[in-house]
């Protein structure tokens, strides 16, 4: 029973494993080892020099996509921390008359999901001159009705005792906050954020209607623009796909702890 | 520091970017959808109630929302019974259980953009040196033109196994989440009452037992299914626009309102706001399931 | 509404945020001004269109190269704001209705009279010319003559004798036609019309309302099913790889592969137009140019028209470059075309008489992408999915009609 499980399990394991292995196998190779007639399965040799290829391609904007696409990840994981977290930290902790009006409309938008208001969302944002700019990339996605929710929930089982002694060393609401609850939190930050960076790194219909120049483009956008047009050798687009997935992958072996606690918490009590 | 100015501090620059970039567009795109927008979001000619009246006998809108059955219909179970056997599976091991958790994991770090380069190009390649078509070719088969054949129609082969590798391993951890919240005292009650491990626990305890988790996973599942956009445009689109067929709900919007199809504001919005209210009657349909 | 000073002021990451925003190059005054391209498939264009616009003495240009889908990008760009300032495409009565285009007939001073009639026609609605020829596409169907001799096939004159070949030219690997990875549908659609001796639109009616268009892209179904065609080839049929690499015999693509199959194959090929489905129709070869235009909503309509008219009206040199000296275009100029040695003998000799005689608007300004993506989608499913064709056709041509309603009233 034990052998038939562990089995199972290696069979899936290895079916798991194949994309990364044909990411890597076709980045390194040469365009004729790809097309070869019959099936290699490892470059003869390691075309290392692809990666230099790749990077000095002028058609292939990769440093500056990636660098949007972090800068994008980052701000827009900073930011969802900082306003969700107060945000859901005020509806959690401070008795207000009209708390649970305000309430009403966050838990409101948890039923449309942001991907359907794409359209209506390019409008306002075009409005505001923000086409192609990374305003227009990063502010839209950080005023998640999701995340609050989940910071509040997160916060009404925050320890009272805490606050009431906080409170006693003379500290407000915007102190205990910052030097009582942020501190105890962390763990709940981490994988909160670690989440948001994983998913605003590989989201990709925004970035598609909004980065209209090359400039703008995200490194999704960028590996989408040359999958669709097959423009540039398949090679160079499969070491491509492995040098936006490589951040991730360092994510993932740093952080997985949080990673993991990120999509519970994320999953279940949605 | 009151608590209304303090409420106000902690919530308000949340508030203001939920009103401005949240419910601002979703009320343009409401007055959007009674007028005849075509070609400019600042429309003058009040339509009425025309456009949502297009939208409900437009074919091509309606076979999208088909599209979208029709996947959901095959990806959900699929997901739902493969991520449950696969959590099941690690839960039961000791030995190398980390290992077999990252690696069902780590397809979760790539984009959909990514995979579909891998499915479209490496795996599902239409000619002779695709992997799919290599594996074919040592049984003597022909090579399948896996994305462009529509009958029978491959491409949901390619586009169902895709999005399988990329979530199996998310709601896995789902469910191993849920797993562990079962008491052991439960299962070693029902061995002494003479029940056998495997089928009977799993029937009459486990799955019991994971009901709040299944709902949740059953939901999103749905939604996610609803919004469905990136592999489809990555894997089927091409420089020349996408083809009439596998066109789900977003993808038809986006052609629509903003792609080649003719910049229609107006028609664009009436079927984003029945979608919208199609996803929120599954989303209230499930919470009422959840809180019942 | 919220100034959008206030706005930023709220976002913690305010000030990074406005000064990596800064940069992103949207056309201010003093600014660069921004020109779009699609992406051409011939080595040396985009480093030729980048020369052009570095050496314009005025102002800064920009050019962006957008591969992809040309279409929907340039559509959503010129609802927003950051929009190019000048771009090529062909004009749309729906786009000029909507005013996003500027009228360019100022711009084309004495050189008017040197632009083929027939390719301005293209870009001339109501009157007003909107964009300024660039080069003359023409699309036509290429034939390997020693696959031909070999299999014992004349070049065909009519679609039945297409379809024969495709069939017969098909063995030890080969394919006898390539049309695109989707079959046929999306290039081969307006030729199927044409050889039956209809059209797209004529005089603000719909065009192929008629049982023979059904007949017609009937004809396409039966040339997917003939097992005669190359299905999901690395690139697509702009592009002669397929051509040159012998997987096929026959392929359609257009004038601009000519060098690249000469290269390729040297004498080795012929071209034809596509044929003739009965008697009433005719053989037809899709033409159509890209022209300059300038977007309505750019800040600096006056600059843009200027740099339009220098590179496209002032300077014959980087034209009879940009037309000849990569892949082979028409020069939509007569004092250019006359002058043009390299399209008086061979293949290209050949694409210019099927010009003369057999040329159709591929992208006629009363066509518009909402008719296109009907039709389109039509011939799509009968092709691929063997939709009943007369149900399709007259779907198609229905929602043509609402489309010709809207617009010509």
């Amino acid at each position: 029973m034990k052998a038939v499980r562990y089995l199972a399990l290696s069979m899936a394991a290895v079916l798991f494993l194949i994309p990364f292995y044909l990411v890597l196998r076709n980045g390194l190779a040469t365009e004729q080892e790809i097309a070869a007639p019959s099936w290699t399965f490892w470059p003869s040799e390691i075309h290392w020099e692809n990666f230099a290829a790749l990077f000095s391609n002028p058609a292939v904007p990769m440093v500056r996509s990636m660098l949007n696409s972090l800068v994008v990840a980052v701000l827009q994981t900073a930011g969802q921390l900082l306003l969700c977290g107060l945000a859901g930290y005020g509806l959690a902790r401070i008795p207000y008359r009209y708390a649970n009006v305000v309430l009403y409309f966050v838990v409101a938008t948890l039923m449309i999901p942001a991907a359907v208001t794409f359209v209506p969302t390019f409008v306002v944002v075009s409005t505001l001159g923000w086409v192609s700019d990374l305003r227009g990339l990063v502010i839209p996605g950080l005023f998640s009705g999701f995340t609050t929710f989940l910071f509040r929930q997160y916060f009404l089982t925050f320890p009272g005792e805490l606050e009431e002694a906080a409170r006693i060393d003379g500290l407000g609401h915007w102190g205990t906050y910052w030097r009582v609850v942020v501190p105890n939190s962390r763990g709940f930050f981490a994988a909160l954020g670690v989440i948001t960076f994983v998913t605003s790194w590989n989201q990709f219909l925004w970035p598609l209607v909004i980065a209209q120049d090359q400039d703008a483009w995200t490194v999704q956008v960028a590996l989408s623009t040359f999958l669709t047009a097959q423009s540039i050798n398949v090679h160079e687009l499969f070491l491509a796909a492995a040098v936006s997935i490589a951040p991730l992958v360092i994510v993932f072996v740093a952080m997985q702890r949080f990673l993991v606690r990120g999509v519970t918490e994320t999953g279940i009590k949605g | 520091m009151s608590n209304g100015r303090a409420f106000w501090l902690f919530v308000g620059p949340f508030a203001i970017g939920l009103l401005v970039f949240v419910y601002v567009p979703i009320g343009w795109s409401l007055l959007l959808s009674f007028f005849d927008a075509r070609n400019t979001v600042t429309p003058t000619e009040f339509v009425g109630l025309r456009n949502y009246a297009d939208m409900l006998t437009d074919q091509p809108f309606l076979s999208s929302l088909g599209t979208f059955s029709v996947f959901a219909a095959f990806i959900v179970p699929l997901t739902f019974v493969l991520a449950l056997a696969l959590a099941l599976l690690v839960n039961q091991i000791s030995f190398m259980q980390a290992f077999f958790r990252s690696v069902f994991f780590l397809p979760t770090a790539c984009s959909y953009v990514v995979a579909s380069l891998v499915w479209k190009l490496s795996i599902f390649n239409g000619v002779r040196f695709g992997l799919a078509n290599t594996v074919l070719g040592w049984f003597g088969a022909e090579p399948v033109a896996w994305t462009v054949s529509t009958s029978p129609p491959w491409y949901w082969l390619v586009l169902v196994t895709l999005r399988l590798w990329l979530q199996l391993g998310f709601y896995m951890i789902l469910f191993i989440a849920g797993l562990q919240r079962i008491p052991q005292h439960l299962y070693e009650a029902a061995w002494i009452d003479g029940a056998r491990p495997g089928w009977q626990t799993l029937r009459y305890i486990t799955l019991p037992q994971l009901r709040t988790t299944s709902v949740a996973v059953v939901l999103l599942l749905l939604v996610a299914a609803y919004q469905a956009f990136d592999e489809f445009y990555n894997v089927l689109g091409t420089d020349r626009g996408y083809p009439p067929f596998a066109r789900p709900p977003l993808i038809y919007l986006y052609y629509t309102a903003l792609g080649s199809g003719g910049q229609d504001f107006g028609h664009g919005s009436a079927g984003a706001v029945i979608l919208t209210l199609l996803i929120a009657g599954v989303t209230l349909l499930q919470g009422r399931v959840i809180t019942r | 509404m919220i100034s959008r000073r206030r706005l930023l002021s709220l976002a913690g990451a305010s000030a990074l945020l406005a000064a990596c925003g800064s940069n992103t190059g949207r056309g201010g005054s003093g600014q660069a001004l921004k020109q779009w391209y699609h992406a051409y498939g011939e080595p040396g264009v985009q480093q030729a269109v980048e020369r052009y616009a570095s050496s314009y003495p005025k102002t800064q240009v920009d050019v962006q190269w957008n591969p992809g889908d040309y279409d929907s990008k340039l559509a959503t760009s010129l609802l927003s704001d950051g929009g190019p300032d000048v771009f090529e495409s062909t004009p749309q009565i729906s786009s000029v209705r909507a005013g996003q285009l500027v009228p360019l007939d100022d711009v084309f001073g004495d050189a008017r009279n040197d632009f083929s009639e027939s390719i301005l026609a293209t870009h001339t609605v109501d009157g007003k010319i909107y964009g300024v020829p660039q080069a003359v596409d023409m699309q036509m169907l290429f034939y390997r003559k020693s696959f031909l001799a070999q299999a014992g096939v004349q070049p065909p004159s009519t679609v039945d004798e297409l379809i024969d070949a495709a069939r017969r030219l098909t063995r030890d690997g080969v394919k006898g036609l390539f049309a695109g990875n989707d079959g046929g549908g999306g290039v081969l659609g307006g030729p199927a019309l044409w050889s039956a001796g209809l059209d797209y639109v004529r005089d603000h009616q719909v065009g192929f309302d008629d049982p023979l268009a059904a007949q017609a892209i009937g004809k396409l179904r039966e040339l997917y099913t003939s097992g005669g065609l190359l299905l999901g080839a690395v690139k697509d049929w702009a592009e002669p790889d397929a051509f040159n690499q012998g997987l096929v015999a026959m392929q359609w693509t257009g004038l601009w592969a000519v060098p690249a199959v000469q290269k390729a194959l040297g004498d080795d090929f012929g071209v034809l137009p596509f044929p003739k489905l009965t008697g009433s129709g005719r053989p037809s070869v899709p033409v159509g140019a890209f022209g300059a235009m300038v977007n309505a909503k750019s800040k600096r309509v006056d600059e843009a028209k200027e740099f339009v008219r220098w590179l496209w009206i002032e300077r014959t040199d980087y034209q009879e470059d940009f037309n000849l000296g990569y892949g082979f275009h028409i020069p939509p100029r007569k004092s250019i075309a006359e002058k043009a040695s390299k399209l008086t003998t061979g293949a290209a000799a050949d694409a210019v008489k099927f010009v003369r005689d057999n040329a159709k608007a591929s992208n006629p300004p009363d066509w518009t992408s909402v008719m296109r993506t009907a039709f389109n989608d039509a011939v799509s499913r009968v092709v691929r999915d063997g939709a009943p064709a007369d149900a399709e056709m007259k779907g198609a041509a229905g929602k043509v009609r609402d489309e010709l309603k809207r617009l010509y009233g």
